[in-house]
């Protein structure tokens, strides 16, 4: 082959993985959403929330929800982690701190150095504990920032299933947070408009679990790398209906794909699972490489998180029982559970886990994680460690030889 | 229909040392090297070849090799590469195959792997983000000691009450030895303070892992007495040294490249 014709690197990177042509539509329906965060802030209607916050209520409310976390992802993909991250340490926060907290707290310290110039002025920060519990101590420094009152919805750890006076505590928490939004909003709970965002966020999440579980199919119809992009609007839009409309397509698009025998990657040789919030400053980089080698990831431990339904029932106990029952919440069996489930219903031959340094409620227990999946499912497994943002806790080449020897290993 | 090659190369690029190995189909050691890798990967590994062809007055042109360790990707003349993992396990698995578990401490690594009856990997642990608990731990005290690193391990088996040292990062360990030097600690008992520390350090790896015996020890450190003695107590097992612990990566690299296809 001639330099003329040579391949650039990513071209030879494309040909590895198939791009999602739903991801002009992704980018379109996000870009719109940050524009009208922008509009929202401006108008005195925006919160910002967690990744697990009960989002549904405050969009009853016809406020706006942005994600700090989410924000996170992009700072990670801008690869300015260490620059925002920075901003925060500068104020005293440690490196220690989980880096979504870091770089939020960067960003509103330095808007004008931040991609997107930050995430804009909220009215409300709203805060559930059921991911973790850094995200009061950050809502409140951002409080205290910005002037926003925080509401947190309280969601103490639960290890089995859920008593009686857990559900009322946590419900009595979601009266408190209509009270909070009535009051700071100026608006009256209208328990009708509840129904419909639930309805509307439960049909996104129907459509979203259904693409997920499409990756059972062998060729895997997505990678990982499309799950954690593309998840983008049930994070961010669950409960309206431009989530449900990107969902729609997309879903069509993943169908389309198993109808046709078409993978995410060019040849599948290695399925793997994949544990923990993704490095996003490498995020293509790392999956595709992997791609190259035959290594596709039909399921995570984290895009699934969103595949959890409101159930039927009176629509606060509903709420309550869904927003406490994240596996994030529970023991560690329960990730455990979820994990060995994932591999033998997706037929899997190893697991990755990704040790996130920031991450500590989602990283604990990795290594007990570890021996007993492969005692349960007989599987090979691998811990990789690193950041999710913060790219000066991540050694490539470690990850790389890591996964290469555990590839070596089923292969 | 391909045949197996007659030879095969291993080259195994580590933080420290650059090893290859020639072998051919019987197994046997046609011609070894080791330098150190300094500051270029890809011309330690050069020199490895020139000094193999020196010794076997072979053309290696047309031998399969398998390039591994930590700089393995920078192997230009090599056929492919394959992860330290399995190329140490396929080693001292051809060396001996009762070997469960290995335990082999670099320069600026260490690893712990799990062997099945194979030969093959079936479960690992790495310890490389820092030199706590591999060779250049050791080198910097020995430093401190006023010691050759060769005769540190000797020093240590001297020792009547070997010092508490606590740490094994690197740079808290040196200052708590200098600390026990001004106590007034003989260099023996410090000496084997140090080793206790890491032997201390890699038996945890190693639990992590699963120990299963028999167990061997490799890379450059399992030439060291002292730090044998105190990990086979920490373990409560012997550990068994193949010959040319160093060479135990580069060893199953030129077994793989020999297994290739021509």
């Amino acid at each position: 082959m001639s330099p003329e014709t040579s391949p650039a690197p990513s071209e030879e990177r494309e040909k590895a993985y198939r791009k999602l042509y739903t991801s002009k539509l992704l980018r379109e329906t996000m870009t719109l959403h940050i524009l009208s965060t922008k509009t929202a802030s401006q108008e005195g209607r925006l919160v910002w929330v967690t990744s697990g916050f009960p989002v549904e209520i405050p969009v009853a409310f016809n406020t706006v929800a942005a994600y700090p976390e989410q924000y996170g992802a992009i700072v990670g993909s801008e690869k300015c982690g260490p620059l925002l991250c920075g901003f925060a340490e500068e104020l005293g926060f440690s490196q220690e701190l989980c880096s979504y907290a870091r770089s939020s707290i960067g960003s509103v310290q330095q808007p004008e150095q931040s991609p997107l110039t930050g995430l804009p002025k909220p009215q409300a920060l709203l805060a559930c504990n059921n991911i973790c519990g850094t995200v009061l101590p950050w809502y409140e420094a951002v409080s205290e920032m910005t002037g926003a009152p925080v509401y947190l919805v309280d969601t103490p750890p639960l290890e089995g299933e859920q008593p009686p006076h857990h559900l009322a505590y946590v419900k009595s928490n979601l009266n408190g947070l209509i009270e909070f939004m009535s009051q700071t909003f100026n608006h009256e709970y209208d328990e009708k408009q509840l129904l419909q965002v639930a309805k509307l966020s439960n049909d996104a999440v129907n459509l979203w679990t259904k693409a997920l579980e499409a990756c059972k199919n062998k060729p895997s119809p997505l990678n990982c790398a499309d799950r954690f992009i593309s998840m983008a609007p049930i994070v961010s839009l669950r409960g309206t209906q431009q989530a449900i409309n990107f969902y729609e397509t997309f879903f069509a698009e993943v169908e389309e794909r198993v109808k046709q025998g078409i993978g995410a990657i060019r040849e599948e040789r290695v399925r793997l699972l994949w544990d923990n919030i993704p490095p996003w400053f490498t995020i293509y980089d790392f999956f595709n490489t992997l791609a190259k080698q035959g290594v596709v990831f039909p399921a995570d431990s984290y895009t699934h998180a969103w595949s959890a339904a409101i159930p039927r029932g009176e629509i606060i106990e509903s709420i309550a029982k869904v927003y406490s029952n994240v596996y994030l919440n529970k023991g560690l069996s329960a990730k455990i559970d979820k994990m060995c489930s994932l591999i033998k219903d997706y037929d899997l031959d190893g697991f990755v886990l990704f040790s996130v340094r920031s991450c500590k409620r989602y990283s604990i227990g990795q290594m007990v994680t570890k021996e007993e999946i492969t005692r349960r499912t007989g599987v090979p497994g691998v811990i990789i460690e690193g950041d999710m943002v913060d790219s000066q806790q991540y050694n490539e080449a470690q990850a790389k030889t890591r996964i290469e020897a555990l590839i070596e290993m089923i292969v | 229909m391909p045949s197996q090659p007659s030879h095969g190369i291993g080259i195994d690029i580590g933080s420290t040392t650059t090893k290859a190995i020639l072998i051919n189909t019987e197994g046997t050691i046609i011609a070894k090297f080791l330098i150190a890798t300094g500051a270029s990967a890809q011309k330690s590994a050069e020199r490895c070849l020139d000094e193999l062809k020196v010794q076997s007055q072979q053309d290696l042109s047309k031998i399969p090799a398998i390039s591994t360790g930590y700089g393995r990707r920078q192997a230009l003349n090599a056929t492919k590469s394959v992860t330290e993992i399995t190329c140490h396990s396929i080693g001292v698995h051809s060396q001996n195959p009762e070997i469960r578990t290995l335990i082999d401490v670099g320069g600026q690594d260490s690893k712990v792997i799990r062997i099945g009856s194979d030969g093959r990997p079936t479960d690992f642990e790495l310890n490389d983000k820092c030199s706590a608990g591999t060779g250049r731990f050791l080198e910097v005290m020995a430093q401190v000691l006023e010691t050759s690193i060769e005769d540190l391990g000797t020093l240590a088996l001297q020792a009547k009450v070997p010092s508490i040292i606590s740490s094994t990062c690197t740079v808290f360990a040196e200052s708590e030895v200098i600390g026990r030097i001004g106590a007034g600690d003989n260099p023996a008992n410090i000496a084997a303070g140090v080793h206790k520390a890491m032997a201390a350090k890699i038996a945890t790896l190693s639990h992590r892992v699963g120990v299963r015996k028999p167990i061997a020890i490799t890379g450059g450190v399992a030439l060291n007495p002292g730090f044998r003695f105190y990990l086979g107590k920490q373990l409560d097992a012997d550990l068994w040294v193949p010959e040319g612990p160093q060479y135990t990566g580069a060893l199953g690299a030129a077994i793989l490249a020999m297994n290739t296809r021509e």
